[in-house]
C-alpha cells in the first residue's frame, strides 16, 4: 500500500483521538502539535521543558509531537501504555515519573544556568544532558537521572524514527503485517 | 462477592504453559476455565510497531527489585491472552542432558527430578504440534530428538556477514531452532521475514499460544476469561486440597471460582506471589512452602548484546527478531575455576531503529545530531547478536511479598537477585568474545551492551526431595497435589537456552500425567 498522508495517519501507530472545536479527530502527534491541541496531563511548564529537552536529545522531536504523544499516553492504564518507560521497572503511575523528572530538570537548569531549559544555549544544554546521562547531577531529588535521560531520549526516538514516516525518512522499508488502527 | 459454578480445572494465566494445560485437560474431557489478568487479544490486534508492541508487556502490578542485578521483569513478562509468549522470539533450543543433572555431574546447582530422556518425547511432541523449523544435523550440539518437521529458515545478508566472524575464529554456526514456520503448516502460513516477531506475529507463522494450544483448548470446550486477576488459591479447612481461586474483575469485584484442580501458570514472579499470598493457618508461610523454598532459587540469564557496524549493507531490518544463525560452541559448563556455566549465541537479530533492542539504543550515550547521524548510518550497516549465559540456582535469590500493595490489596512482589562470580565472569568472557567475533567478521566498529536479564526461572522448583523443593516431577505442589504449577518457575536450573520450549514440554508432560491420573488427583 502506498504511503499516503491519509494512510499514514492510520498507520503511524501513534494516532491520537482528540477533540477540537467539538469534533473528535484522529491526529498524529505531529498534527496535534501543529494544530496546538490542548494537553490534558502535563502542565505548560512541563510541556515546554519536555519539548526543549527532547529537541536537544534528538532534533525534530518537538515538531513530531513528542509532548503530545507523552501527554496522551500518561492517561492510559500502565499495562496499555506505549511509553518506552514501560520497558523499565518503574512503578506506575508514569505521570508521577514525568512530573518529578521534569520538575527536577527545571530546577537544575535554573540552579545551574539561571534560565529555563528552552532558553539554554547549545553548550549549556549539552552539559545538562550529559549530567543526566552520566548521573552527575547535584542535589537531584527525582528519578535516577540516567533513567530520565533514557526515557526522554527514547520518547524522542519513538516519534522521530519509530513511525512509518520515520522509517520512510530513513529510507528503509516498514514491512507492516497489520496497519495500526485508526482511532475514532 | 460472587461464587461461580464449579469447574474441573481453573487455569491461572493463558501463556505458554497455561495454554498447554488448558488444551490437554479440555481435550481429556475436563471442564476448564482459563483466568487471564490481562485483556482479550486476537492475532488481528498485533500491529507491526515496536511502539505498539509495548502493549504486550506487563507493567502492573509493580515488582519491587532489590539486589545488584535486575531480572528485567517488564521486558520478560507479558500481559493479556498468550502472556509473555506473545512477544517471545520463537528461539526454541532444548535443554541439554547435563543441564538437568548439574549437581550430580558438576557438584554445582541442582538436579531435575527426571532426566533428558524422560523429557525428550515431550519436546518431540511439542515441535510436531507447533511446527518447528531447523536442521537437526547441522545443529551439532542438539541433544537426541526427532528431526524438525520443517526445514530451517533462510539466512540473509545480516547472518552471512556475522557468520564470517565465527568461521574466522573456528566457531561453528547452524540454523536456529525456531518455532516459526519456514513453510505452510497445518493451515498456518510461512514466515515472510519482516522481523516484527516481538510485536506479536499476527500471521500465525510464529507459534505463540493464540495459534496452537489456546485454539485447541477452546475447541475442546475451555472457556477463556480476561480481566480476571487471581490473588489466592483457596484450600479446604485441613489444607490438604485446593478448592478453587479468589480473583477480582476489572471493576474490583471479588469472585471465588471453585475447581477440583488449580493450575497456576501466571509466570515466575506471579506464581510465587499468588502462592505466598495464599497462606492460611495450615500453610502459614505460603501455599506449598513446607520446604521453605517457595520463591527461592530465582534465576535469569545474564545476556549481552553485541553490536557492530559494517561497510556493506546488512539489511538488519529483515529476517526474524531472534536471529538467523545459532551457535552453542562454548556450551560446556566447566570452563575454568572462575567461570562456570553454558553459553549460546543468537546471531543476526532482526533490528528496527527504535525500542530497547533497536539501533538507536545500542549507542545510548549519543544524543543530538550525533544520534541522527548514527541512526541514519546504522539502520543500513548495523549488526547484532546476543550471547546468553547460564546462572546457577542459589537459595538466596528469591521472590517475597513486599510491604506495598496493589489496587486489590494484594501485596506486591519483591525480588532479590544477585549474580554470582561464575555468572559475572562468564558474562564478561562472552562479551569480550562477542566483540572479537564482530571484529573477525570485518566490523568497522564493535561494542557490547551492559548486562541484561533474559527469561525468568525458578521460585517453585521441581524436585524429588519434598524437603528441598516446592513441586514434584509433575509440577504438583508436594503439599497440595491438586495445585499444579506451570511455566519456567518449576525449572531447577537455567541452562543458557531460551526457556519457552522447555516450559511447553514440561507442561505437556505434566498435563498428560494429570489427565491420566485424574481420579487419584481429585480423590
Amino acid at each position: 500500500m502506498p504511503l499516503t498522508r491519509r494512510n499514514f495517519v492510520k498507520q503511524s501507530g501513534l494516532a491520537l483521538s482528540v477533540t477540537v472545536a467539538g469534533k473528535t479527530l484522529c491526529l498524529t502527534p505531529r498534527q496535534a502539535y501543529a494544530q496546538g491541541v490542548a494537553f490534558t496531563n502535563l502542565s505548560q511548564v512541563e510541556v515546554d521543558t519536555l519539548e526543549a529537552i527532547c529537541e536537544r536529545l534528538l532534533p525534530g522531536a518537538r515538531e513530531e509531537g513528542v509532548a503530545q504523544f507523552v501527554d496522551k499516553q500518561l492517561a492510559l492504564d500502565p499495562n496499555d501504555s506505549l511509553l518506552f518507560l514501560k520497558c523499565f521497572n518503574v512503578e506506575p503511575p508514569y505521570l508521577a515519573f514525568y512530573r518529578s523528572a521534569l520538575a527536577e530538570i527545571v530546577r537544575l537548569s535554573e540552579a545551574t544556568y539561571s534560565r529555563a531549559v528552552a532558553d539554554l544555549d547549545e553548550a549549556s544544554a549539552t552539559r545538562l544532558i550529559e549530567s543526566l546521562r552520566d548521573g552527575t547531577t547535584e542535589d537531584w531529588n527525582g528519578p535516577p537521572p540516567p533513567l530520565v535521560y533514557h526515557a526522554l531520549r527514547n520518547d524522542a526516538v519513538d516519534v522521530v524514527y519509530g513511525t512509518m514516516e520515520g522509517f520512510a525518512d530513513l529510507g528503509i522499508p516498514f514491512l507492516a503485517h497489520i496497519e495500526p488502527p485508526a482511532v475514532t | 462477592m460472587t461464587q461461580r459454578a464449579k469447574v474441573d480445572v481453573v487455569v491461572v494465566g493463558s501463556g505458554a504453559a497455561g495454554s498447554v494445560y488448558a488444551a490437554v485437560l479440555a481435550e481429556a474431557g475436563k471442564s476448564v476455565l482459563v483466568l487471564e489478568k490481562g485483556a482479550d487479544r486476537k492475532l488481528s490486534d498485533l500491529y507491526s510497531s515496536q511502539i505498539w508492541a509495548r502493549r504486550l508487556k506487563s507493567a502492573a502490578p509493580h515488582v519491587v527489585e532489590e539486589g545488584k542485578d535486575s531480572i528485567w521483569y517488564n521486558f520478560n513478562a507479558g500481559h493479556g491472552y498468550g502472556g509473555a509468549a506473545m512477544h517471545h522470539y520463537g528461539v526454541w533450543p532444548r535443554y541439554h542432558p547435563e543441564d538437568m543433572l548439574e549437581q550430580t555431574r558438576y557438584g554445582k546447582g541442582l538436579d531435575w527430578p527426571f532426566d533428558y530422556e524422560q523429557l525428550r518425547p515431550w519436546y518431540d511432541q511439542v515441535q510436531e504440534d507447533v511446527g518447528m523449523s531447523g536442521d537437526a544435523d547441522k545443529e551439532i550440539w542438539r541433544p537426541p530428538g526427532a528431526p524438525y518437521p520443517l526445514p530451517p529458515l533462510p539466512v540473509f545478508e545480516h547472518g552471512r556477514i556475522l557468520a564470517r566472524g565465527f568461521a574466522a575464529l573456528d566457531l561453528r554456526t547452524s540454523p536456529v531452532p525456531m518455532a516459526i514456520l519456514s513453510r505452510e503448516y497445518k493451515g498456518r502460513p510461512a514466515c515472510i521475514y519482516d522481523s516484527w516477531c516481538d510485536a506479536g506475529c499476527p500471521t500465525g507463522a510464529l507459534a505463540n499460544p493464540l495459534v496452537e494450544y489456546l485454539p485447541r483448548a477452546v475447541q475442546a470446550g475451555a472457556v477463556m476469561q480476561p480481566h480476571s486477576y487471581v490473588t489466592r488459591v483457596l484450600t479446604d479447612r485441613a489444607g490438604k486440597q485446593a478448592t478453587g481461586v479468589e480473583y477480582y474483575d476489572n471493576d474490583g469485584v471479588r469472585h471465588e471460582q471453585a475447581a477440583d484442580a488449580v493450575v497456576v501458570a501466571a509466570f515466575t514472579v506471579e506464581n510465587c506471589r499468588i502462592l505466598l499470598n495464599s497462606a492460611t493457618g495450615v500453610h502459614s508461610d505460603g501455599l506449598g512452602n513446607s520446604s521453605g523454598t517457595l520463591g527461592h532459587y530465582l534465576m535469569s540469564h545474564p545476556a549481552v548484546s553485541v553490536f557492530g557496524l559494517f561497510k556493506e549493507e546488512t539489511h538488519c531490518y529483515y529476517g526474524v527478531t531472534g536471529g538467523q544463525l545459532f551457535s552453542q560452541d562454548g556450551f560446556e559448563k566447566d570452563k575454568s575455576k572462575d567461570i562456570f556455566g553454558s553459553r549460546q549465541w543468537e546471531i543476526g537479530l532482526g533490528t528496527k531503529p527504535n525500542d530497547l533492542l533497536g539501533v538507536a539504543m545500542s549507542r545510548a550515550d549519543l544524543f543530538g545530531n550525533d544520534l541522527h547521524e548514527f541512526v541514519r548510518h546504522g539502520v543500513r550497516h548495523f549488526g547484532a547478536m546476543v550471547g546468553v549465559c547460564e546462572c546457577l540456582p542459589h537459595a538466596a535469590n528469591r521472590i517475597e511479598l513486599a510491604d506495598g500493595k496493589d489496587r486489590f490489596g494484594m501485596p506486591l512482589a519483591r525480588v532479590n537477585f544477585n549474580l554470582d562470580d561464575y555468572a559475572r565472569n562468564l558474562w564478561q568472557q562472552t562479551a569480550d568474545l562477542g566483540v572479537q567475533i564482530f571484529q573477525a567478521a570485518g566490523a568497522t566498529e564493535a561494542w557490547h551492551s551492559p548486562p541484561g536479564g533474559q527469561h525468568i526461572m525458578g521460585g517453585t522448583i521441581m524436585g524429588a526431595d519434598r524437603t528441598a523443593s516446592v513441586t514434584n516431577e509433575y509440577a504438583q505442589l508436594h503439599d497440595v497435589p491438586n495445585v499444579i504449577i506451570g511455566g519456567p518457575s518449576v525449572f531447577p536450573t537455567s541452562s543458557s537456552v531460551n526457556s519457552t520450549f522447555t516450559a511447553h514440554a514440561v507442561a505437556l508432560r505434566s498435563a498428560r500425567h494429570i489427565a491420566e491420573h485424574w481420579g487419584g488427583l481429585v480423590g
